[in-house]
């Protein structure tokens, strides 16, 4: 996109220096001159462009017409090429079971997109307000919270709700709650997805302050003097200086973190492989079980697709501001 | 254009067609790829094996290579799927159907009685045949048996091993009473999830988790005969009081490392597990045996599921008659002993000697001819690999989530659908 971009911007600028050459008269040799001129930084461009097309665009290419193939261990492993229409997406779309799956996803996906930026903006915003020394410290706990690799992170909160072992069932024992004695965290698809929704938000959240933060030290300082001065609310001064402000940066957050969160696998395996009883299953995972567990590797394919539609559905709102926004500055 | 030329040529190699290879024995230079799994066979048996099968063949190499359990289906599809696959394999018995039915595996069936066919282990054997063919050998097996604390026993006052399942519970209850003083005491060990377990006691009762129609298997777990079992399992739980976690399996806690602290007194195990136990904790190596898991019928054990690997050659091999050769030699009663004495069940002899000198080894080999395995279809690989629904049952009924007819109702029917593909 870029590289298309800046030939483009190039053209008219060098306009006017072409401009005489092209009113010199029957100059053949010329004419072919200013061809290969004009066709020359599309051709320096051109292994690039492909090179990047064929590494990005072949494995899309590749899933979609996977999908219309019926692709098991047998015919992979023989290396045959059998075409059967629309059959995988036939079988998928009349699963019930897809569509419930698809319901729990877009519902997970939302609430823990919602919760995160929410958490993130609370803590970008805190941020700006408290000492410098405290700043700091939340600052590298932050970073350290995000450095820590997914699998260990996992792992921690699969100690921390245990349900005999579980720091935080000991806990709330200790503060009376005595029904926590003993009780699984896991017994239920729900509450399998809150802790793992709640494990996905702390991943999250620093990115998001972080990026947050960043947009929120850039809003000029005179805007919350003058806001002061007119006697606004604190919460007034939010809503008429730094929403605005925060707006633009806030909505890319959020829909990088739809598509971040939409696609999450390796924390839902990890902890109970969808379980208990498919309960905690999203999409991602039902794309592993159909193709990895089950070597239907042509109906994962179709699932995939179908994922990127629902995606693209979702974040239609914001695709559709990204190429107007787009359009305007051109 | 580099890189992208490049991944043409990976993609174009990536779904080249499979030739089957048929080379002669003798060949210089010639490599023969082997894949064994971990813990499978004992050093010192591969190191005699292959140093016989290189000298026997002049010029070829055997290149010997150990793999992981963890993610090894994913591997061999992989590895099938490319030009030059290896030339033996070693596959789980539950997972071999899959890779039969799909046609990736030589079909042995010419060789069977080359390879001491005769002698072969019936429940891997069952394991191996698809469609009345057989893709592969037996390599070893193994079962579970109740591996138990003989001091505990003796200071408990028991003083014979169970051998019905009355004894047995009576066993755990004065066990128990014995050790009362101690809080973090558990007679018996058994996590919520341990199906295999399951899988004997619901085979005991007469009925199996899944029935044969023609080529297709429906779930069988909402007979009687499965609640039964599935109820005896609940017995075990609540009479011995365990302390394990009701929605893990065995591996989650390791189970060797819970009874390696000492305050268990049995566990449902494998010989390795005890293995890893007493590596922990070397005192348990002479306070420790092992009895058959009990029947409900006096005089008999109950049926074991027989969790072991075969060995298959990929359809792929560029060296089907020199992987013949390897397997030949390796069915052969000298390496057979050497596999007993490392403490499992051979595949291709009938001679459990070796294995019944210690006391773990003799339970082993009491129960084996009493193996059973899994259903035989390509689809209950997917059974282990995704979502198992027994695990869920267990969980379910055991935690009081749902009631008997509804924890193997819903396991029935998510066990029927699996295994329709």
């Amino acid at each position: 996109m870029t590289a298309v971009d800046t030939t483009d911007a190039a053209v008219p600028t060098r306009g006017s220096s072409q401009a005489p050459r092209r009113a010199a008269p029957g100059g053949a040799r010329r004419r072919r001159g200013s061809a290969l001129d004009r066709a020359l930084p599309y051709l320096l461009l051109a292994p690039a462009v492909i090179a990047i097309l064929w590494m990005i665009g072949f494995p899309v290419l590749s899933v979609l017409a996977t999908s219309f193939r019926k692709l098991n261990l047998r015919e992979l492993t023989r290396g045959q090429v059998v075409w059967t229409g629309l059959d995988n997406y036939t079988q998928v779309l009349s699963d019930p079971e897809f569509w419930a799956i698809s319901a729990r996803t877009v519902v997970f996906t939302v609430l823990v997109v919602g919760s995160s930026v929410l958490a993130g903006l609370l803590l970008a915003l805190l941020m700006r307000q408290i000492s410098p020394v405290v700043r700091i410290v939340l600052q590298v706990s932050m970073l350290l919270a995000w450095a820590m690799p997914l699998l260990a992170a996992t792992t921690v909160y699969q100690w921390i709700f245990d349900q005999q072992y579980g720091i935080l069932n000991k806990t709330l024992v200790r503060l009376g709650f005595d029904g926590f004695a003993g009780f699984s965290w896991f017994s239920t698809g729900a509450s399998t997805l809150a802790v793992i929704g709640l494990l996905i938000v702390w991943q999250a959240v620093p990115f998001l302050a972080f990026s947050l933060y960043a947009g929120a030290i850039g809003i000029p300082r005179d805007q919350y003097e003058a806001a002061g001065m007119d006697g606004a609310s604190p919460w007034q001064t939010f809503r008429a200086v730094t929403w605005p402000e925060l707006r633009p940066l806030l909505m890319m957050v959020t829909f990088l973190s739809l598509l971040w969160d939409f696609k999450v696998f390796a924390q839902i395996w990890a902890i109970r492989k969808g379980g208990p009883d498919g309960g905690s299953t999203t999409l991602a995972v039902y794309q592993y079980l159909e193709g990895i567990s089950q070597s239907h590797f042509g109906v994962a394919a179709a699932v995939s697709v179908l994922m990127v539609l629902l995606l693209a559905l979702l974040t239609f709102q914001y695709l559709r501001r990204l190429v107007r926004s787009q359009e305007g500055a051109l | 254009m580099a890189a992208g030329a490049a991944a043409l040529a990976v993609a174009v190699a990536g779904c080249g067609t499979s030739s089957s290879g048929s080379d002669s024995g003798s060949g210089d230079g010639k490599t023969l790829t082997v894949w064994l799994m971990d813990g499978s066979a004992p050093a010192a048996l591969t190191d005699a094996l292959h140093k016989e099968f290189q000298d026997a063949h002049p010029g070829v190499t055997v290149k010997y290579e150990v793999q992981k359990w963890g993610g090894i289906q994913e591997k061999l599809t992989t590895a099938l799927t490319s030009n030059t696959p290896p030339d033996v394999i070693e596959l789980g018995n539950t997972q071999t159907a899959k890779f039969a039915a799909e046609e990736t595996l030589e079909d042995l069936s010419g060789d069977v009685s080359a390879l001491g066919g005769d002698q072969w282990l019936a429940g891997l054997k069952d394991s191996l045949t698809w469609d009345g063919k057989s893709y592969g050998m037996p390599f070893y097996a193994s079962n579970r048996t109740v591996i138990y604390r003989t001091d505990l026993f003796e200071a408990a006052g028991i003083t014979a091993a169970p051998t019905t399942r009355d004894e047995w519970v009576a066993a755990i209850e004065k066990l128990k009473a014995a050790n009362a003083a101690d809080p973090d005491f558990q007679a018996l060990y058994l996590p919520g999830q341990s199906w295999y377990a399951l899988l004997s006691f619901i085979w005991d009762e007469g009925g199996d988790v899944a029935k044969q129609d023609g080529s297709a298997w429906t779930g069988a777990l909402d007979t009687p005969q499965a609640k039964a079992g599935l109820d005896f399992y609940k017995k075990l739980v609540d009479v011995s009081g365990t302390k394990a976690p009701k929605d893990t399996d065995e591996a989650t806690p390791q189970q060797m490392e819970v009874f390696g602290t000492g305050k268990v007194g049995m566990m449902i195990g494998l010989p390795w597990e005890l293995a890893g136990a007493v590596k922990a904790n070397p005192d348990l190596a002479s306070k420790t045996a092992a009895f058959p898991i009990p029947s409900k019928t006096a005089g008999k054990t109950a049926p074991v599921f027989l969790g072991g690997s075969n060995l298959a050659i990929p359809a792929g091999s560029q060296n089907t008659d020199l992987a013949k050769d390897y397997l030949k030699l390796l069915s052969s009663k000298k390496y057979q002993d050497m596999l007993a004495e490392g403490g499992s069940v051979p595949g291709t002899s009938t001679d459990t000697a070796k294995l019944a000198t210690n006391p773990v080894g003799k339970a082993l080999a009491e129960s084996a001819p009493n193996g059973k395995v899994t259903p035989t279809t390509p689809t209950w690989a997917a059974v282990e690999a995704g979502q198992n629904p027994l695990k869920d049952m267990l969980t379910a009924y055991l935690t009081g989530a749902k009631s008997l007819d509804q924890a193997t109702g819903d396991a029935n029917a998510a066990l029927t659908k699996t295994l329709a593909g």
